[in-house]
Protein backbone atom coordinates (compact mmCIF):
# COMPACT_ATOMS: atom_id res chain seq x y z
CA UNK A 1 0.00 0.00 0.00
CA UNK A 2 1.60 3.07 -1.14
CA UNK A 3 2.26 5.91 1.65
CA UNK A 4 -0.48 8.34 0.13
CA UNK A 5 -3.24 5.83 0.40
CA UNK A 6 -2.23 5.05 3.90
CA UNK A 7 -2.26 8.73 5.01
CA UNK A 8 -5.90 9.75 3.35
CA UNK A 9 -6.83 6.44 5.21
CA UNK A 10 -5.50 7.66 8.18
CA UNK A 11 -7.13 11.14 7.95
CA UNK A 12 -10.34 10.01 6.74
CA UNK A 13 -10.49 7.58 10.25
CA UNK A 14 -9.68 11.32 11.77
CA UNK A 15 -12.41 13.01 9.98
CA UNK A 16 -10.06 14.89 8.78
CA UNK A 17 -10.71 13.83 4.48
CA UNK A 18 -12.52 16.09 2.73
CA UNK A 19 -16.22 14.38 1.95
CA UNK A 20 -15.42 14.30 -1.60
CA UNK A 21 -12.17 12.37 -1.23
CA UNK A 22 -13.92 10.43 1.68
CA UNK A 23 -16.45 8.88 -0.92
CA UNK A 24 -14.21 8.24 -3.42
CA UNK A 25 -11.92 6.46 -0.42
CA UNK A 26 -15.22 4.69 0.40
CA UNK A 27 -15.47 3.07 -2.62
CA UNK A 28 -12.39 1.79 -2.88
CA UNK A 29 -12.67 0.50 0.27
CA UNK A 30 -15.23 -1.41 -0.23
CA UNK A 31 -13.82 -3.63 -3.08
CA UNK A 32 -9.71 -3.77 -2.06
CA UNK A 33 -9.34 -5.99 0.53
CA UNK A 34 -5.90 -5.22 1.57
CA UNK A 35 -7.02 -1.68 2.37
CA UNK A 36 -10.16 -3.38 4.15
CA UNK A 37 -7.38 -4.92 6.79
CA UNK A 38 -5.62 -1.54 6.75
CA UNK A 39 -9.28 0.23 7.91
CA UNK A 40 -10.02 -2.31 10.23
CA UNK A 41 -6.35 -1.99 12.58
CA UNK A 42 -7.09 1.53 12.75
CA UNK A 43 -10.79 1.10 13.86
CA UNK A 44 -9.77 -1.05 16.71
CA UNK A 45 -7.00 0.99 18.05
CA UNK A 46 -9.02 3.56 17.59
CA UNK A 47 -11.49 2.00 19.38
CA UNK A 48 -9.65 0.98 22.27
CA UNK A 49 -8.02 5.02 22.29
CA UNK A 50 -11.32 6.32 22.80
CA UNK A 51 -13.59 3.99 24.65
CA UNK A 52 -10.89 3.30 27.38
CA UNK A 53 -9.23 6.35 27.45
CA UNK A 54 -7.74 6.90 31.16
CA UNK A 55 -8.06 3.13 32.02
CA UNK A 56 -4.81 0.68 32.05
CA UNK A 57 -5.51 -2.11 29.07
CA UNK A 58 -5.87 -4.96 30.25
CA UNK A 59 -3.84 -7.75 29.37
CA UNK A 60 -6.62 -8.90 27.07
CA UNK A 61 -7.71 -5.94 25.70
CA UNK A 62 -4.08 -5.33 24.56
CA UNK A 63 -3.41 -8.57 23.16
CA UNK A 64 -6.13 -8.11 21.01
CA UNK A 65 -5.26 -4.81 19.64
CA UNK A 66 -1.31 -6.47 19.53
CA UNK A 67 -3.08 -9.16 17.29
CA UNK A 68 -4.83 -6.71 15.35
CA UNK A 69 -1.88 -5.40 14.80
CA UNK A 70 -0.21 -8.47 13.16
CA UNK A 71 -2.98 -10.34 11.58
CA UNK A 72 -6.34 -9.83 10.45
CA UNK A 73 -8.60 -8.59 13.10
CA UNK A 74 -12.13 -10.27 13.57
CA UNK A 75 -15.10 -8.39 12.08
CA UNK A 76 -16.57 -8.02 15.44
CA UNK A 77 -13.53 -5.69 16.20
CA UNK A 78 -14.08 -3.71 13.29
CA UNK A 79 -17.58 -3.10 13.31
CA UNK A 80 -17.68 -2.42 16.66
CA UNK A 81 -15.10 0.14 16.37
CA UNK A 82 -16.90 1.59 13.87
CA UNK A 83 -19.94 1.31 15.70
CA UNK A 84 -17.91 3.92 18.39
CA UNK A 85 -16.88 6.18 15.48
CA UNK A 86 -20.19 6.85 14.28
CA UNK A 87 -21.90 7.18 17.54
CA UNK A 88 -19.07 9.82 18.70
CA UNK A 89 -19.44 11.87 15.71
CA UNK A 90 -23.13 11.52 15.98
CA UNK A 91 -22.82 13.14 19.92
CA UNK A 92 -20.21 15.68 18.61
CA UNK A 93 -22.69 16.85 16.20
CA UNK A 94 -20.09 16.98 13.68
CA UNK A 95 -20.70 19.30 10.13
CA UNK A 96 -21.67 18.35 6.61
CA UNK A 97 -17.79 16.76 5.94
CA UNK A 98 -17.95 14.25 8.67
CA UNK A 99 -21.69 13.29 7.72
CA UNK A 100 -20.85 12.29 4.45
CA UNK A 101 -17.75 10.15 6.27
CA UNK A 102 -20.45 8.90 8.39
CA UNK A 103 -22.69 7.79 5.69
CA UNK A 104 -20.03 6.28 3.88
CA UNK A 105 -18.78 4.53 6.44
CA UNK A 106 -22.36 3.02 7.68
CA UNK A 107 -22.69 2.42 3.99
CA UNK A 108 -19.51 0.42 4.25
CA UNK A 109 -20.69 -1.44 7.20
CA UNK A 110 -23.97 -2.82 5.07
CA UNK A 111 -21.75 -3.30 2.74
CA UNK A 112 -19.05 -6.03 4.53
CA UNK A 113 -19.08 -9.61 4.78
CA UNK A 114 -21.13 -10.86 7.36
CA UNK A 115 -23.03 -7.63 7.90
CA UNK A 116 -26.68 -8.56 7.04
CA UNK A 117 -29.04 -5.60 7.06
CA UNK A 118 -32.69 -6.85 7.43
CA UNK A 119 -31.96 -9.98 8.90
CA UNK A 120 -31.45 -11.82 12.08
CA UNK A 121 -29.19 -13.81 12.63
CA UNK A 122 -29.75 -17.33 12.28
CA UNK A 123 -28.13 -20.49 13.63
CA UNK A 124 -29.41 -24.13 12.48
CA UNK A 125 -28.78 -26.64 15.43
CA UNK A 126 -28.24 -29.20 12.57
CA UNK A 127 -26.40 -27.69 9.60
CA UNK A 128 -25.47 -23.79 10.21
CA UNK A 129 -26.27 -21.81 6.60
CA UNK A 130 -25.97 -18.25 5.56
CA UNK A 131 -29.14 -15.91 6.92
CA UNK A 132 -29.12 -15.29 3.38
CA UNK A 133 -29.99 -18.89 2.64
CA UNK A 134 -33.06 -18.30 5.28
CA UNK A 135 -36.62 -18.24 3.88
CA UNK A 136 -38.40 -15.37 3.71
CA UNK A 137 -40.18 -13.82 6.58
CA UNK A 138 -44.15 -15.01 6.67
CA UNK A 139 -46.61 -12.28 6.11
CA UNK A 140 -48.94 -14.37 7.68
CA UNK A 141 -49.23 -15.15 11.14
CA UNK A 142 -51.76 -17.36 10.94
CA UNK A 143 -50.75 -19.92 8.10
CA UNK A 144 -46.59 -19.18 8.12
CA UNK A 145 -46.02 -20.00 4.40
CA UNK A 146 -43.77 -23.29 3.60
CA UNK A 147 -40.32 -23.10 1.39
CA UNK A 148 -39.90 -25.85 -1.07
CA UNK A 149 -37.58 -28.43 0.05
CA UNK A 150 -38.05 -27.11 3.38
CA UNK A 151 -39.43 -28.77 6.60
CA UNK A 152 -42.14 -27.08 8.23
CA UNK A 153 -41.21 -23.97 10.13
CA UNK A 154 -41.90 -24.15 13.53
CA UNK A 155 -42.27 -20.73 14.44
CA UNK A 156 -44.32 -17.99 12.80
CA UNK A 157 -41.98 -14.81 13.20
CA UNK A 158 -44.86 -12.55 14.57
CA UNK A 159 -45.07 -15.45 16.99
CA UNK A 160 -41.28 -15.23 18.13
CA UNK A 161 -41.86 -11.06 18.21
CA UNK A 162 -44.48 -11.93 20.49
CA UNK A 163 -42.20 -14.35 22.95
CA UNK A 164 -39.32 -11.99 22.99
CA UNK A 165 -42.34 -9.05 23.66
CA UNK A 166 -43.30 -10.78 25.99
CA UNK A 167 -39.44 -11.66 27.71
CA UNK A 168 -39.01 -8.39 27.41
CA UNK A 169 -40.79 -7.50 30.29
CA UNK A 170 -39.36 -9.77 32.87
CA UNK A 171 -35.84 -8.78 31.74
CA UNK A 172 -33.42 -6.71 33.69
CA UNK A 173 -34.17 -2.88 32.03
CA UNK A 174 -30.50 -3.18 30.82
CA UNK A 175 -31.39 -6.66 29.27
CA UNK A 176 -35.15 -5.38 28.25
CA UNK A 177 -33.54 -2.27 26.60
CA UNK A 178 -30.90 -4.72 24.89
CA UNK A 179 -34.08 -7.17 23.86
CA UNK A 180 -36.70 -4.66 22.55
CA UNK A 181 -33.81 -2.32 20.56
CA UNK A 182 -33.18 -6.38 18.89
CA UNK A 183 -36.62 -6.62 17.82
CA UNK A 184 -36.83 -3.26 16.51
CA UNK A 185 -33.49 -3.46 14.17
CA UNK A 186 -33.60 -7.34 13.61
CA UNK A 187 -36.31 -9.51 11.49
CA UNK A 188 -37.75 -12.09 13.38
CA UNK A 189 -39.05 -14.26 10.30
CA UNK A 190 -35.55 -15.56 9.36
CA UNK A 191 -36.04 -18.79 11.52
CA UNK A 192 -34.38 -21.11 10.49
CA UNK A 193 -36.00 -24.80 10.83
CA UNK A 194 -33.23 -27.50 11.64
CA UNK A 195 -34.00 -31.39 11.02
CA UNK A 196 -35.04 -33.48 13.07
CA UNK A 197 -31.73 -34.97 13.43
CA UNK A 198 -30.32 -32.45 14.93
CA UNK A 199 -27.12 -33.32 17.27
CA UNK A 200 -28.01 -31.76 21.10
CA UNK A 201 -25.53 -29.90 22.00
CA UNK A 202 -22.38 -31.86 23.76
CA UNK A 203 -22.88 -32.57 27.61
CA UNK A 204 -20.44 -33.49 30.20
CA UNK A 205 -20.87 -33.54 33.84
CA UNK A 206 -20.70 -29.68 35.66
CA UNK A 207 -21.08 -27.78 38.03
CA UNK A 208 -24.84 -27.04 37.52
CA UNK A 209 -28.11 -27.21 40.36
CA UNK A 210 -30.94 -29.11 39.70
CA UNK A 211 -34.01 -27.01 40.10
CA UNK A 212 -36.38 -28.64 42.79
CA UNK A 213 -40.06 -28.13 42.12
CA UNK B 1 1.97 5.14 78.25
CA UNK B 2 0.62 7.85 76.71
CA UNK B 3 2.59 7.82 73.47
CA UNK B 4 1.52 3.74 73.57
CA UNK B 5 -2.25 4.71 73.78
CA UNK B 6 -1.98 7.45 71.32
CA UNK B 7 -0.32 4.99 68.96
CA UNK B 8 -3.13 2.37 70.06
CA UNK B 9 -5.96 4.95 69.42
CA UNK B 10 -4.50 5.84 66.17
CA UNK B 11 -4.28 2.20 64.88
CA UNK B 12 -7.61 1.52 66.28
CA UNK B 13 -9.02 5.15 64.32
CA UNK B 14 -6.89 3.95 61.75
CA UNK B 15 -8.20 0.15 61.73
CA UNK B 16 -11.81 1.36 62.11
CA UNK B 17 -11.29 3.74 59.09
CA UNK B 18 -10.00 0.87 56.76
CA UNK B 19 -12.99 -1.26 57.66
CA UNK B 20 -15.68 1.49 56.98
CA UNK B 21 -13.61 2.38 53.99
CA UNK B 22 -13.88 -1.05 52.62
CA UNK B 23 -17.22 -1.20 53.68
CA UNK B 24 -18.42 1.51 51.27
CA UNK B 25 -15.61 0.55 48.61
CA UNK B 26 -17.21 -2.77 48.29
CA UNK B 27 -21.38 -1.52 48.68
CA UNK B 28 -20.35 1.38 45.89
CA UNK B 29 -21.04 -0.41 42.66
CA UNK B 30 -23.85 -2.13 43.92
CA UNK B 31 -25.20 1.12 44.83
CA UNK B 32 -24.37 2.18 41.42
CA UNK B 33 -26.45 -0.55 39.72
CA UNK B 34 -29.20 0.02 42.07
CA UNK B 35 -29.38 3.93 41.60
CA UNK B 36 -29.27 3.12 37.95
CA UNK B 37 -32.38 0.41 38.01
CA UNK B 38 -34.28 3.24 40.01
CA UNK B 39 -33.12 5.92 37.09
CA UNK B 40 -34.43 3.59 34.12
CA UNK B 41 -37.57 2.41 35.82
CA UNK B 42 -38.43 5.92 37.64
CA UNK B 43 -37.49 8.76 35.43
CA UNK B 44 -39.35 11.01 32.36
CA UNK B 45 -36.47 10.87 30.20
CA UNK B 46 -36.12 10.78 26.18
CA UNK B 47 -32.58 10.05 24.23
CA UNK B 48 -31.60 8.75 21.18
CA UNK B 49 -28.86 5.69 21.12
CA UNK B 50 -27.03 3.67 18.64
CA UNK B 51 -27.47 0.18 19.04
CA UNK B 52 -24.31 -1.90 18.02
CA UNK B 53 -24.39 -5.63 17.28
CA UNK B 54 -23.52 -8.05 14.98
CA UNK B 55 -21.92 -5.61 13.00
CA UNK B 56 -24.88 -3.37 12.26
CA UNK B 57 -25.37 -0.31 14.16
CA UNK B 58 -28.75 1.46 14.13
CA UNK B 59 -30.13 4.51 15.84
CA UNK B 60 -33.31 4.19 17.82
CA UNK B 61 -35.21 6.75 20.14
CA UNK B 62 -37.23 6.01 23.40
CA UNK B 63 -39.59 8.12 25.35
CA UNK B 64 -39.92 6.28 28.46
CA UNK B 65 -42.38 8.31 31.35
CA UNK B 66 -43.60 7.13 34.85
CA UNK B 67 -47.11 8.96 35.65
CA UNK B 68 -49.28 7.89 38.88
CA UNK B 69 -47.32 4.76 38.57
CA UNK B 70 -48.46 4.06 35.07
CA UNK B 71 -45.30 3.56 32.40
CA UNK B 72 -45.45 4.73 29.18
CA UNK B 73 -42.63 3.76 26.94
CA UNK B 74 -42.01 4.39 23.06
CA UNK B 75 -39.35 2.88 21.35
CA UNK B 76 -38.46 3.80 17.64
CA UNK B 77 -36.48 2.87 14.95
CA UNK B 78 -34.63 5.64 13.05
CA UNK B 79 -32.66 4.53 10.30
CA UNK B 80 -33.70 0.83 10.35
CA UNK B 81 -37.27 -1.39 10.13
CA UNK B 82 -39.10 1.78 11.14
CA UNK B 83 -40.50 -0.98 13.69
CA UNK B 84 -41.70 0.74 17.30
CA UNK B 85 -42.87 -0.27 20.35
CA UNK B 86 -45.15 1.55 22.26
CA UNK B 87 -46.12 0.73 26.03
CA UNK B 88 -48.45 2.10 27.76
CA UNK B 89 -49.19 0.33 31.58
CA UNK B 90 -49.76 -3.80 30.79
CA UNK B 91 -50.08 -3.10 26.84
CA UNK B 92 -47.45 -3.97 25.20
CA UNK B 93 -48.12 -2.80 20.94
CA UNK B 94 -45.06 -3.76 18.56
CA UNK B 95 -45.86 -2.20 14.83
CA UNK B 96 -44.13 -3.89 12.38
CA UNK B 97 -44.66 -1.86 9.00
CA UNK B 98 -42.28 -4.60 7.08
CA UNK B 99 -44.28 -7.36 8.09
CA UNK B 100 -47.73 -4.16 7.78
CA UNK B 101 -48.47 -5.91 11.48
CA UNK B 102 -49.21 -4.61 14.49
CA UNK B 103 -48.88 -7.17 17.96
CA UNK B 104 -50.55 -6.21 20.55
CA UNK B 105 -49.59 -7.81 24.01
CA UNK B 106 -50.60 -7.80 27.62
CA UNK B 107 -48.67 -8.61 30.41
CA UNK B 108 -48.74 -8.53 34.35
CA UNK B 109 -49.68 -5.54 36.20
CA UNK B 110 -45.96 -3.57 37.21
CA UNK B 111 -46.81 -4.64 41.24
CA UNK B 112 -46.13 -8.08 39.68
CA UNK B 113 -43.68 -7.94 36.87
CA UNK B 114 -40.48 -6.32 38.64
CA UNK B 115 -41.63 -7.34 41.99
CA UNK B 116 -40.89 -11.21 40.88
CA UNK B 117 -37.66 -10.22 39.81
CA UNK B 118 -34.40 -10.40 42.04
CA UNK B 119 -32.90 -6.95 42.77
CA UNK B 120 -28.59 -7.30 42.98
CA UNK B 121 -27.80 -8.28 45.81
CA UNK B 122 -25.61 -10.09 48.20
CA UNK B 123 -26.42 -13.83 46.30
CA UNK B 124 -25.65 -12.16 42.50
CA UNK B 125 -21.89 -11.68 44.16
CA UNK B 126 -21.83 -15.56 44.16
CA UNK B 127 -22.07 -14.99 40.35
CA UNK B 128 -20.61 -11.70 39.08
CA UNK B 129 -17.80 -9.63 40.26
CA UNK B 130 -19.11 -6.39 40.62
CA UNK B 131 -16.66 -3.35 40.49
CA UNK B 132 -15.98 0.08 39.85
CA UNK B 133 -13.27 0.49 37.23
CA UNK B 134 -12.45 4.12 36.70
CA UNK B 135 -14.25 7.92 36.27
CA UNK B 136 -14.67 8.74 33.11
CA UNK B 137 -16.20 11.31 30.80
CA UNK B 138 -18.37 10.34 28.27
CA UNK B 139 -19.66 13.72 25.58
CA UNK B 140 -18.79 16.12 28.71
CA UNK B 141 -20.37 13.64 31.30
CA UNK B 142 -19.53 12.35 34.37
CA UNK B 143 -19.92 8.98 34.73
CA UNK B 144 -18.55 5.24 36.76
CA UNK B 145 -17.23 2.67 34.69
CA UNK B 146 -19.17 -0.61 36.61
CA UNK B 147 -18.44 -3.91 35.34
CA UNK B 148 -20.50 -7.04 35.79
CA UNK B 149 -18.60 -10.16 34.93
CA UNK B 150 -19.58 -13.32 35.40
CA UNK B 151 -17.67 -16.32 37.29
CA UNK B 152 -18.62 -18.84 35.16
CA UNK B 153 -19.72 -18.97 31.15
CA UNK B 154 -23.54 -19.52 31.72
CA UNK B 155 -24.22 -15.56 31.64
CA UNK B 156 -22.90 -12.61 30.43
CA UNK B 157 -21.05 -9.73 31.21
CA UNK B 158 -22.11 -6.20 31.05
CA UNK B 159 -19.69 -2.59 31.37
CA UNK B 160 -21.72 0.37 32.26
CA UNK B 161 -21.20 4.07 32.32
CA UNK B 162 -23.49 5.15 34.62
CA UNK B 163 -23.66 9.22 35.28
CA UNK B 164 -24.21 10.91 38.45
CA UNK B 165 -28.18 11.01 38.14
CA UNK B 166 -28.28 7.16 37.37
CA UNK B 167 -28.03 6.77 33.71
CA UNK B 168 -26.47 4.34 31.98
CA UNK B 169 -24.77 6.28 28.74
CA UNK B 170 -23.32 3.56 27.54
CA UNK B 171 -23.82 -0.34 27.97
CA UNK B 172 -21.69 -3.55 26.50
CA UNK B 173 -22.68 -6.44 26.98
CA UNK B 174 -19.37 -9.27 26.70
CA UNK B 175 -19.21 -12.32 25.88
CA UNK B 176 -16.44 -13.52 28.74
CA UNK B 177 -15.65 -16.58 26.85
CA UNK B 178 -12.41 -16.87 24.87
CA UNK B 179 -10.88 -14.47 26.41
CA UNK B 180 -13.59 -11.54 26.34
CA UNK B 181 -15.84 -10.23 23.54
CA UNK B 182 -17.93 -7.09 23.19
CA UNK B 183 -21.15 -8.59 21.37
CA UNK B 184 -23.41 -5.84 22.23
CA UNK B 185 -23.50 -1.83 22.99
CA UNK B 186 -25.61 0.64 23.47
CA UNK B 187 -24.37 4.30 23.61
CA UNK B 188 -26.63 7.15 23.85
CA UNK B 189 -25.80 10.07 21.49
CA UNK B 190 -28.81 12.36 23.51
CA UNK B 191 -30.19 12.02 26.68
CA UNK B 192 -32.37 14.31 28.32
CA UNK B 193 -34.45 14.08 32.21
CA UNK B 194 -38.20 15.42 31.75
CA UNK B 195 -40.27 17.05 34.20
CA UNK B 196 -42.80 16.15 32.25
CA UNK B 197 -43.67 14.13 28.73
CA UNK B 198 -47.32 14.49 27.04
CA UNK B 199 -49.16 11.92 25.95
CA UNK B 200 -48.38 12.78 22.37
CA UNK B 201 -45.30 11.62 22.87
CA UNK B 202 -46.53 7.98 22.70
CA UNK B 203 -48.75 7.81 19.91
CA UNK B 204 -47.37 5.91 16.94
CA UNK B 205 -45.44 8.12 14.01
CA UNK B 206 -47.09 5.36 11.48
CA UNK B 207 -50.67 4.96 9.78
CA UNK B 208 -51.61 1.42 10.17
CA UNK B 209 -53.96 1.45 7.63
CA UNK B 210 -53.75 -2.16 5.95
CA UNK B 211 -52.32 -3.22 8.84
CA UNK B 212 -53.32 -6.44 10.05
CA UNK B 213 -54.00 -6.41 13.90
CA UNK B 214 -52.96 -9.77 15.96
CA UNK B 215 -54.48 -8.75 19.86
CA UNK B 216 -55.01 -11.07 22.45
CA UNK B 217 -58.17 -9.79 23.87
CA UNK B 218 -57.97 -12.53 26.95
CA UNK B 219 -57.59 -10.99 30.22
CA UNK B 220 -54.07 -10.06 31.72
CA UNK B 221 -52.02 -13.12 33.00
CA UNK B 222 -52.52 -14.02 36.33
CA UNK B 223 -48.85 -15.58 37.93
CA UNK B 224 -49.07 -19.07 39.65
CA UNK B 225 -51.86 -20.08 37.06
CA UNK B 226 -49.69 -22.42 35.03
CA UNK B 227 -49.41 -26.36 35.10
CA UNK B 228 -46.22 -28.03 36.25
CA UNK B 229 -44.01 -27.41 33.47
CA UNK B 230 -40.47 -26.62 34.80
CA UNK B 231 -36.92 -27.09 33.62
CA UNK B 232 -35.10 -30.11 35.68
CA UNK B 233 -32.01 -28.37 34.75
CA UNK B 234 -30.91 -24.64 35.60
CA UNK B 235 -27.37 -23.26 36.16
CA UNK B 236 -26.09 -22.31 39.52
CA UNK B 237 -28.15 -18.94 40.85
CA UNK B 238 -31.03 -18.86 38.71
CA UNK B 239 -34.75 -19.75 39.87
CA UNK B 240 -37.85 -19.62 38.90
CA UNK B 241 -39.11 -15.98 39.20
CA UNK B 242 -42.55 -16.25 37.45
CA UNK B 243 -44.71 -18.88 36.21
CA UNK B 244 -48.29 -18.13 34.69
CA UNK B 245 -50.39 -19.38 31.68
CA UNK B 246 -51.80 -16.85 29.12
CA UNK B 247 -53.10 -16.31 25.76
CA UNK B 248 -51.08 -15.15 22.74
CA UNK B 249 -51.72 -13.74 19.90
CA UNK B 250 -51.32 -16.42 17.06
CA UNK B 251 -51.03 -18.76 18.97
CA UNK B 252 -54.49 -21.56 19.69
CA UNK B 253 -54.95 -22.55 23.03
CA UNK B 254 -53.16 -21.44 26.39
CA UNK B 255 -49.19 -20.75 26.94
CA UNK B 256 -47.54 -21.46 29.80
CA UNK B 257 -44.82 -18.98 30.44
CA UNK B 258 -42.06 -19.62 32.56
CA UNK B 259 -39.69 -17.04 33.84
CA UNK B 260 -35.70 -17.81 35.20
CA UNK B 261 -33.34 -15.36 36.51
CA UNK B 262 -30.20 -15.13 38.37
CA UNK B 263 -31.42 -11.43 39.21
CA UNK B 264 -29.42 -10.03 36.10
CA UNK B 265 -29.69 -12.36 33.21
CA UNK B 266 -33.42 -13.93 32.77
CA UNK B 267 -34.46 -16.58 30.45
CA UNK B 268 -38.23 -17.00 29.86
CA UNK B 269 -39.58 -20.80 28.73
CA UNK B 270 -43.11 -20.98 26.53
CA UNK B 271 -44.61 -23.39 26.13
CA UNK B 272 -47.08 -24.09 23.70
CA UNK B 273 -49.45 -26.98 24.60
CA UNK B 274 -50.21 -29.95 22.34
CA UNK B 275 -48.70 -27.64 19.16
CA UNK B 276 -49.55 -28.68 15.62
CA UNK B 277 -46.43 -29.31 14.45
CA UNK B 278 -46.28 -32.28 16.97
CA UNK B 279 -48.38 -34.41 15.34
CA UNK B 280 -45.80 -34.43 12.28
CA UNK B 281 -43.66 -37.08 14.11
CA UNK B 282 -40.61 -35.40 12.82
CA UNK B 283 -39.87 -33.89 16.61
CA UNK B 284 -37.56 -30.73 15.34
CA UNK B 285 -35.51 -28.16 16.83
CA UNK B 286 -34.33 -24.87 15.74
CA UNK B 287 -32.73 -22.03 17.40
CA UNK B 288 -32.13 -18.42 16.58
CA UNK B 289 -30.01 -15.34 17.34
CA UNK B 290 -31.98 -11.86 17.73
CA UNK B 291 -29.58 -9.52 19.25
CA UNK B 292 -27.69 -10.67 22.11
CA UNK B 293 -30.42 -13.10 22.63
CA UNK B 294 -31.11 -16.55 21.79
CA UNK B 295 -33.86 -18.50 21.23
CA UNK B 296 -34.30 -22.28 20.83
CA UNK B 297 -36.98 -24.16 20.16
CA UNK B 298 -37.97 -27.61 20.42
CA UNK B 299 -40.64 -30.31 21.57
CA UNK B 300 -41.22 -32.00 24.54
CA UNK B 301 -43.79 -34.73 24.86
CA UNK B 302 -45.88 -33.02 22.34
CA UNK B 303 -45.45 -29.83 23.11
CA UNK B 304 -43.82 -26.93 21.98
CA UNK B 305 -41.09 -25.87 24.22
CA UNK B 306 -39.40 -22.26 23.47
CA UNK B 307 -36.92 -20.54 25.69
CA UNK B 308 -35.82 -16.88 25.12
CA UNK B 309 -33.02 -16.25 27.25
CA UNK B 310 -29.99 -12.94 27.22
CA UNK B 311 -27.76 -15.90 27.81
CA UNK B 312 -25.00 -17.84 26.27
CA UNK B 313 -26.30 -20.28 23.46
CA UNK B 314 -25.75 -23.38 25.48
CA UNK B 315 -27.95 -21.88 28.21
CA UNK B 316 -30.64 -21.26 26.72
CA UNK B 317 -30.71 -25.02 25.12
CA UNK B 318 -29.95 -26.71 28.16
CA UNK B 319 -32.34 -25.27 29.53
CA UNK B 320 -35.02 -25.57 27.01
CA UNK B 321 -33.83 -28.95 26.62
CA UNK B 322 -34.68 -30.04 30.41
CA UNK B 323 -38.41 -28.61 30.63
CA UNK B 324 -40.77 -31.32 31.42
CA UNK B 325 -43.95 -31.85 32.46
CA UNK B 326 -43.75 -32.79 36.08
CA UNK B 327 -47.58 -33.26 36.64
CA UNK B 328 -48.28 -36.89 37.78
CA UNK B 329 -49.14 -38.16 34.39
CA UNK B 330 -45.30 -37.88 33.57
CA UNK B 331 -43.73 -38.90 36.55
CA UNK B 332 -40.80 -40.24 35.66
CA UNK B 333 -39.82 -39.23 32.10
CA UNK B 334 -35.79 -39.59 32.20
CA UNK B 335 -34.01 -36.14 30.47
CA UNK B 336 -31.22 -36.03 28.71
CA UNK B 337 -30.03 -33.00 31.55
CA UNK B 338 -28.60 -35.86 33.65
CA UNK B 339 -25.19 -34.62 32.57
CA UNK B 340 -25.38 -30.66 32.62
CA UNK B 341 -23.39 -28.87 30.29
CA UNK B 342 -20.07 -27.43 30.92
CA UNK B 343 -19.84 -24.21 29.57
Amino acid sequence: MNEELDSQLSAMFDDELPAAECELLARRLSRDEALKARWSRYAVIGAVIRAERGVVLQSVVADRVNAALTKEPRFADTAEARGLHGWVRLAAGAGLAAGVAAVSILWLRMEAPGAQPGQMTVASTAAPAPASAAPRAADSFVVPPLARHQPMMMIPPTQLADYVVAHSAYSWPISRGSLLSSLMVSDPGTLSPSAAAAQRAPRSHGNATHASR
Amino acid sequence: MRPTLRARDCLGALALALILCGAAGAAEPTQWLARMNRALTTLDYEGTFAHWQGGRVEMLRIIHRVEHGVVCERLTSLDGSGREFIRRGSDLTVYLPDKKVVLVEHMLPKSSLLGGIPVINAETAHFYRIRKVAHMRIDQHDTRLITVMPKDAYRYGYRLWIDRGGMPLKIQLWDTRHGGEVIEQIAFASLTVRSHIPDSAFAPGLSTAGYRWLRNDAPAPKAGDASAWGALWLPPGFHMAMRASQSMPGTPGQVDHLVYTDGLASVSVFVERKAAASTSGTPATESARMGASYVFSTFVQGHRVTAVGEVPARTVRSIADSVRDQSPAYPSLPGPFAHPPRP
